[in-house]
């Protein structure tokens, strides 16, 4: 039992009133001469054991009817098995899955109109005493009022993001966890997508989950999983619910239309690209209308570079001379010095020294310098870099080990074996002027400053085993046309469709795409024993059953009416008792 | 005087107003003896005395109907009584007597004054031979029986003198009746009767074995068959140091049965011992009173 004002309960100090008022009352009695004394002590004596009842009675009524009257205005919730209206003070948070799979519409109606009206149920029996967290697909708990979370809930649309339902349950359980009230509760409102529930929550001793369970069957849905560009085409991976027939998909340059497939999920077409010149390239893959619209297209972009002119000296080793005359061979550079048609195409010198008109930034010459062989050139290296501006050097050798790289994906866990540790010069080192792009223990390995681009190891087996992996010739095309101009890699975000390029000066030095996440797309709902297993034991109930459940496990209902009806058959009684003739 | 402003049915404090014991009692006596058909005590002779004129209510078997004849008027034949009574009348001078539970009542103690003094003017009048004996815890004053002129006066100088004792020992004073009683006679005790019952019962059966005629007036204020107060109070009886703490009103109807339940344990243990016993409130007509004894 539980109350809703605990310190009117000091108010039961009251209760011990009428045995004081009895005791005082008895002391100072107004005293008259009584001649047949006789007849009142022979009364008294008959009449000892009722009286003492009687007293004793008339001091519990009178004591009860006190506790009776506190008790009802510290407002006293007991525990009910019906449906008591008020609960215990309880620490909610509710987690709202508005991911893009809940603008699904079922039945004529979208997913989420049905989560929010389950929602608003719980919310609007929030009461004063309770905290509650309202946990949208953002995975940002607000706190709030219930009519702030309500207008939160009202304001709520679509969020291109995947919530982790698993990741958010856990927050949310901790969370709860650290209010030091009587009830904590999760409440899960999504529509329960299969694919949101990977791991297990593991929530803290006392929290209750309850999760709305997903209705009917999956719906039917396809959705643009993954738009890859490649050399002259594109592959699109379709997702979504499995067993949804076959759809068109369209392939589109701007407005132009260059490429159509039927595709079901979980297929893979390639559509062609046409022939396009050097520059950044935005198209769209498109799916027909269906049950789930935001997943329907999905942006793309790809770079047409233009072919770098390449020139190695004989230092430059046999793996690197054999990857550039692949490159050479494929268009994708040029050896020798640029014709006039070729004006504006940058050229790239690879060698233990910066080339000629390398060094400074936005010079349309850049360099790919690796280590000397022999330590003894080490020196003169490093001079010729400190000449060109270059606020980086070679330093003393570096242990072996893994590459890791951010923004070249392909290169991680490559194993070098021997390298020297690149060292910027101190004071010269700008932000801007150098990137790190590829790292050995946490040592620079790859790093660009300018238009220059220094290696840590020499391009050889002896000392590192990328020229034996496929990464090799991509890398080294990266190296002439990409990581020399100071280009990113295309990266992939998830939000709304869109691009954005990132821009340098006036140069567009990278673009980030952005889509939904593709498991958004697959509709089917999780099973209510894989749902509970997952939300770590939750109650997964339809929406009456949610409805009727939330606060279930703390609900009280308010005996003050009771205990108030008690102190008036009290009252009743003493009265009764009290002007009774004995 | 009317029959409407005959004192002997006042309300005794009213009366009591009016003036000394002696205009009381006289006054009452006269209305009381008015409104009797026949005196209440009759003596034991035939023997003529004197003819009296006719007054309503006496007998008219003591009419003579040869002075109605000779002189028209109406006269009574008064007798001599052959063997005199003797009364002695005790009177209960305790503390406990001299209470009064509402200003506008008598005290126990001036009623039994009134009343004995008009008891004794009846029975001087009857010429019955008339003492008065007051007590508390000892006799106080003693009145032997007398029938010549100025008796009642004596008597009534014996109430007024008595103070307003302490204690009551009605046993001991009983006792010490027996010897001033050596003749039998008529014995009447005005008291609250608050003293040991199965003493003053040894005494009175004492006396009623000397073949004394007894009469018991159980006096008590209305105030004391009814128990009414404060909430809580303390009660202390007058007569010692006594005291008890109660709530009247929660103790009303033990008290009260208590009351009912002594004054039938009195009426009981006097009428088998052949005691004539009358319970008396202090606000009942002096006549009344007077009439239990006709």
């Amino acid at each position: 039992m539980s109350f809703l004002h605990p310190l009117a309960l000091l108010g039961l100090a009251a209760a011990a009133l009428p045995a004081l008022l009895h005791l005082l009352h008895r002391r100072t009695p107004p005293e008259l001469e009584f001649p047949p004394l006789r007849y009142l002590s022979d009364a008294e004596r008959r009449s000892a054991r009722r009286l003492r009842l009687r007293h004793l009675l008339l001091l519990l009524l009178r004591t009860a009817l006190i506790v009776a009257l506190v008790l009802a205005a510290a407002r006293p919730l007991v525990s009910t098995r019906g449906g008591g209206r008020v609960h215990a003070p309880t620490a909610l948070v509710v987690v709202l899955d508005n991911s893009l799979s809940a603008g699904a519409v079922v039945d004529g109606r979208p997913v989420l109109d049905r989560l929010k009206v389950a929602t608003r149920t719980v919310l609007r029996r929030l009461a004063v005493a309770d905290r509650c967290w309202l946990m949208l697909a953002d995975g940002v708990a607000r706190a709030g009022t219930a009519e702030a979370l309500l207008s939160a809930v009202d304001s709520a649309g679509i969020d291109p993001r995947r919530l982790d339902l698993v990741a958010a349950v856990t927050r949310a359980a901790a969370l709860v966890d650290a209010e030091p009230l009587p009830a904590r509760e999760v409440h899960v409102v999504s529509d329960l997508q299969r694919t949101a529930l990977t791991g297990t929550v593991q929530p803290p001793r006392g929290v209750r989950i309850i999760a709305l369970a997903a209705t009917g069957a999956a719906p039917p849905n396809r959705g643009i999983a993954v738009v890859r560009p490649t050399e002259r085409a594109v592959a699109v991976t379709i997702g979504g619910t499995p067993g949804t027939p076959a759809g068109p998909v369209t392939l589109r340059l701007r407005t132009r239309e260059v490429g159509r497939a039927l595709a079901a999920p979980q297929a893979t077409v390639t559509l062609p690209l046409p022939s396009s010149p050097p520059g950044w390239w935005v198209g769209e893959a498109e799916l027909a209308p269906d049950e789930l619209r935001a997943d329907d297209r999905r942006p793309f972009v790809w770079r047409v570079p233009p072919a770098a002119r390449v020139s190695a000296g004989p230092t430059v080793g046999a793996f690197l001379s054999a990857a550039l005359a692949v490159l050479t061979e494929g268009g994708r550079v040029a050896v020798g010095s640029a014709p006039p048609s070729a004006a504006g195409a940058p050229e790239v010198t690879f060698g233990e020294r910066p080339g000629p008109g390398g060094g400074a930034a936005g010079t349309a010459s850049a360099s790919v310098v690796i280590p000397p062989a022999d330590a003894a050139l080490l020196g003169p290296a490093n001079r010729a870099l400190a000449a060109h501006g270059v606020a980086w050097r070679f330093a003393a050798p570096g242990t072996p080990g893994p590459l890791a790289s951010a923004t070249l994906g392909t290169l991680a866990g490559v194993q070098v074996t021997r390298r020297y540790r690149l060292e910027g010069v101190r004071g010269e080192v700008g932000r801007d002027s150098a990137v790190v792009l590829a790292t050995v223990n946490g040592e620079p390995w790859l790093v660009r400053a300018g238009t220059v681009v220094l290696v840590g190891s020499r391009l050889d087996t002896g000392w590192t085993a990328l020229p034996a992996t496929p990464a090799f010739v991509p890398f080294v095309d990266a190296l002439a046309n990409r990581l020399t101009r100071g280009e990113t890699e295309i990266a992939e975000a998830e939000g709304a469709p869109r691009v954005v390029f990132t821009l340098r000066g006036a140069d567009t030095v990278g673009a980030t795409v952005y889509g939904p996440d593709p498991r958004e797309s697959d509709l089917t709902p999780a099973s209510r024993a894989l749902a509970r297993r997952v939300l770590g034991g939750a109650d997964v109930l339809n929406d009456g059953e949610f409805a009727a459940a939330a606060f279930a496990g703390t609900r009280r209902a308010d005996a003050s009416g009771v205990l108030l009806v008690l102190a008036l058959l009290l009252a009743g009684a003493e009265l009764g008792v009290a002007t009774l003739t004995p | 005087m009317t029959s409407t402003t005959r004192l002997d049915l006042l309300d005794p404090a009213e009366v009591a107003r009016l003036g000394g014991i002696e205009i009381v009692a006289a006054g009452v006596v006269e209305g009381f003896l008015a409104g009797l058909h026949r005196s209440p005590f009759r003596g034991f002779s035939v023997e003529f005395t004197e003819h009296r004129a006719y007054q309503p209510g006496d007998e008219p078997r003591y009419l003579d109907w040869r002075m109605l004849a000779r002189s028209d008027r109406l006269f009574v034949k008064q007798f001599e009584e052959e063997t005199n009574l003797r009364a002695m009348i005790l009177v209960d001078a305790s503390r406990s007597m001299a209470w009064r539970g509402a200003p506008e009542r008598l005290t126990k103690r001036a009623y039994a004054d009134r009343l004995a003094a008009a008891l004794a003017l009846i029975l001087l009048r009857q010429r019955d031979a008339t003492g008065l004996v007051t007590f508390d815890q000892a006799v106080r004053q003693v009145v032997p029986a007398r029938v010549k002129a100025g008796q009642w006066s004596r008597l009534v100088r014996g109430l007024l003198a008595t103070p307003d004792g302490r204690g009551t020992a009605a046993h001991d004073a009983l006792r010490h009746l027996t010897g001033l009683l050596a003749r039998r006679g008529l014995v009447v005790l005005i008291s609250d009767m608050l003293f040991d019952r199965d003493l003053a019962l040894t005494a009175l059966r004492y006396l009623r074995h000397r073949g004394h005629q007894v009469i018991v007036f159980h006096l008590m204020d209305p105030a004391e068959a009814e128990l009414v107060g404060p909430p809580e109070v303390r009660f202390r009886d007058p007569e010692s140091v006594a005291s008890v703490v109660v709530r009247p009103r929660e103790l009303a109807r033990a008290y009260r049965e208590t009351v009912r339940r002594e004054i039938a344990a009195w009426r009981s243990a006097c009428r088998r011992h052949g005691i004539a016993y009358h319970h008396v409130t202090t606000d009942l007509p002096f006549g009344v009173a007077l009439r239990l004894l006709a």
